[in-house]
């Protein structure tokens, strides 16, 4: 799976709103490799939403972000985002990497048709008006849209799900070669973000795009990603393939996580929430942030913050006690069946 | 934990349903332009020929996606909306004959005994009062003698119950200093202080972290059998429907385009689906069991639901179904027992082996 070709390099990006005493992405370190499906899981405040907008230096003012952005272009030469002046940087998040937030409502301006919306990102990005019409009515009938209904009318004469699928088209039409989605199926019904994940999927293959998928909901990620991070309280604390993540994680958390998530063939009786509550920002514990919550804790947790180390191949995880987890927490489906392979099949 | 109230309407009707749907239909008039003045106005079916019963201590999770009906379904079953044609009845006395005052039972009282919590607890609950002053209002209305020290020691006594300990910091506080699961359960322990006979819960657990559902499900099950509460639990998630249903011994119903096309047991209905638009909402459900490459096309020929003020004619999910037919144009298919399991209901032509679905030629066609 690993390619060693990154095309995103996250190095010690950090985020604070109070000049250094609370980090609301908390030294976060990641290599996001061309042409794979990301998926980032993370409950409510746990820094994802900081995550994704450190790549694109856009994080709500007054938060400052410290650390390094490196975007590798296809031709070899690299970008150091946090440099970018804010017209280099304008265009770097359409051209380079596109962003699709959750709520196509509040993307589009109600009162212009979508048409309009592609029109004017082309010419603002000085594209051609119309072989860039011609690229999103290919775009907008790859999301199983009719391409001249959807670009005639207003952004409320359409569905929740065509809104979203219009906007991912809409991010899609200066050609950038990363798309980074925050929650972009929250708002939707179940059926519709799995119809979306399916059609993304066919959109990646298609356009060759390297694509980050952010949520909270880890079974839905799960279907889409070819490698996974799990976020608690500002910081990565697992990172792995998507099969070692899912059948075989090592922290405590994402096991834990795994097993509260209400599953449509598990048992019902081995499905439980997690104890206790994540931290916010001002009083993350010492040490592990997790400990308090930890069935296997030790004081050892609670005085030394663990840091990542490789578990297997491509899989690294912030914890002492990893290989206990494994023994300790089962999970609550059944894939001892299966033989999980050890790496995807596809990674060229 | 006392009860609140015992009294009720003294009436002992064990052999009738708490709640009976009885062909339910809810026509809404789609809002017009003026440009439309002089049109016809057009009409969304959103429940369109309803019949159901809610027992005493039952469960019933409605799913379905976005504009199905479930919601308008579940208002309507707690009175909460006035259904333009059928009759909803609570007791036997017809609630909305009870509203325009001929009825035996008090409209009022109906209304106490039926309560919903949304989805968003944040909006309904004041954002300028105090966690405690929310939680009087309803003492207040139901038992007017019951004095203030009183009414905080039940409403500590709740809180605690219901999971927020310490309960008298909680009932100090304005709801933005609760979190989105705290408020949810100040939400349900205000619909509790009503003593209902049934709780809607409206998508109750789709705005939270998919961490904290379980558990706020596990809360609403275990406050279900001590207060002895009927819940109808609506959901687009299956999973989360399962979950509930399941626990609770209760049904799952599946509802589309205004229709109810599957209902049955829990278990029956997630192990054995009879509707292919049960199979679809199965296929929507993620399943960490599966290997990843599995997620499959979608068994079904088109994303989008049809316009619900145009619904397709005959059986309406003939327009997206993998098993379509000629035969499923024509005639609606009604709900009739499937199989062996009690209560387990299903309207899909291909549920009888020798109706003429078998002998009439496929729908493949985008337009059919």
């Amino acid at each position: 799976m690993t390619t060693d070709d990154p095309i995103i390099e996250i190095n010690d990006a950090a985020v604070t709103y109070d000049g250094g005493e609370t980090f609301v992405l908390d030294h976060v370190s990641m290599s996001i490799e061309r042409g794979e499906i990301l998926g980032i899981v993370g409950e409510s405040g746990s820094g994802k939403s900081m995550f994704a907008d450190s790549m694109l230096d856009a994080i709500p003012d007054p938060g400052r972000l410290s650390g390094e952005i490196r975007y590798h272009r296809d031709d070899g030469t690299t970008v150091d985002v946090l440099e970018l002046s804010d017209d280099e940087l304008r265009e770097f998040r359409w051209e380079e990497v596109s962003m699709v937030f959750q709520g196509a409502m509040s993307s589009f301006n109600p009162t212009m048709k979508i048409g309009g919306h592609f029109r004017e990102t082309l010419k603002a990005h000085d594209a051609d008006v119309t072989s860039g019409m011609e690229f999103a009515r290919e775009l907008l009938s790859d999301l199983y849209l009719d391409p001249e209904r959807v670009l005639t009318s207003y952004p409320h004469e359409l569905s929740g799900g065509m809104q979203q699928r219009a906007l991912i088209a809409l991010s899609l039409v200066l050609e950038p070669e990363v798309l980074v989605m925050d929650e972009p199926t929250a708002a939707l019904d179940l059926l519709m973000q799995r119809s979306i994940l399916t059609l993304l999927e066919d959109l990646q293959e298609k356009y060759d795009l390297t694509m980050v998928f952010i949520t909270h909901d880890l079974p839905l990620v799960a279907e889409l990603a070819d490698r996974m991070a799990v976020m608690y309280a500002f910081q990565l604390i697992e990172v792995g393939d998507r099969e070692q993540l899912i059948a075989n994680s090592g922290h405590p958390y994402t096991r834990a996580l795994l097993n509260a998530t209400p599953d449509i063939e598990a048992p019902l009786e081995e499905m439980r929430p997690i104890e206790g509550q994540s931290p916010a920002p001002i009083n993350v514990p010492q040490g592990c942030a997790f400990a308090p919550r930890c069935p296997l804790a030790t004081e050892e947790c609670r005085v030394e913050d663990p840091a990542s180390t490789q578990l297997d191949d491509d899989h690294a995880v912030a914890c002492h006690y990893a290989e206990d987890a494994r023994d300790e927490i089962a999970l609550h489906f059944d894939r001892s069946e299966e033989t999980v392979p050890v790496s995807g099949g596809d990674g060229s | 934990m006392s009860r609140v109230d015992e009294s009720s309407t003294g009436f002992d009707q064990h052999d009738e349903p708490l709640i009976s749907l009885e062909n339910v239909e809810v026509h809404f008039e789609k809002e017009q332009g003026l440009s439309d003045l002089f049109e016809e106005p057009d009409v969304v079916k959103a429940v369109d020929g309803v019949s159901l019963d809610i027992e005493e201590n039952d469960v019933l999770a409605l799913v379905g996606e976005s504009g199905c009906g479930k919601t308008t379904l579940g208002k309507t079953t707690i009175g909460l909306q006035r259904p333009t044609g059928g009759t909803v009845t609570y007791k036997g006395q017809d609630i909305w004959a009870a509203k325009d005052g001929n009825g035996e039972i008090p409209f009022d009282e109906i209304r106490s005994s039926l309560q919903i919590i949304h989805q968003d607890p944040g909006s309904s609950l004041n954002p300028n009062r105090r966690i405690l002053n929310i939680l009087a209002e309803p003492i207040k209305l139901t038992h007017p003698a019951v004095g203030a020290s009183e009414r905080r020691e039940r409403i500590h006594a709740l809180l605690e119950r219901v999971g927020m300990n310490p309960a008298a910091d909680f009932a100090d506080r304005y709801p933005h200093q609760l979190s989105g699961g705290e408020k949810q359960r100040v939400a349900l322990a205000r619909a509790l202080l009503m003593n209902p006979d049934v709780i809607l819960a409206d998508e109750a657990i789709s705005a939270l972290d998919v961490s904290l559902r379980v558990e706020m499900m596990d809360l609403m099950l275990d406050l279900q059998s001590d207060f002895d509460t009927s819940f109808v639990f609506v959901s687009h998630d299956l999973s989360n429907a399962r979950y509930f249903a399941e626990h609770g011994d209760g049904r799952i119903g599946v509802m589309y385009l205004g229709n109810l096309v599957e209902v049955g047991p829990a278990e029956q209905l997630i192990g054995d689906p009879s509707h292919p638009y049960t199979n679809v909402l199965r296929w929507a459900t993620p399943n960490l069991s599966r290997q990843s490459g599995e997620a499959s096309e979608p068994p079904m020929r088109k994303i989008d639901i049809p316009d619900p003020v145009n619904p397709p004619s005959g059986c309406r999910f003939h327009t997206r179904c993998p098993e379509a037919r000629e035969a499923c144009q024509e005639v609606v298919p009604q709900l009739q027992q499937s199989g062996e399991a009690a209560g387990h209901r299903v309207a899909c032509f291909r549920d009888d082996p020798n109706h003429s679905y078998w002998d009439s030629d496929p729908l493949t066609g985008e337009d059919d």
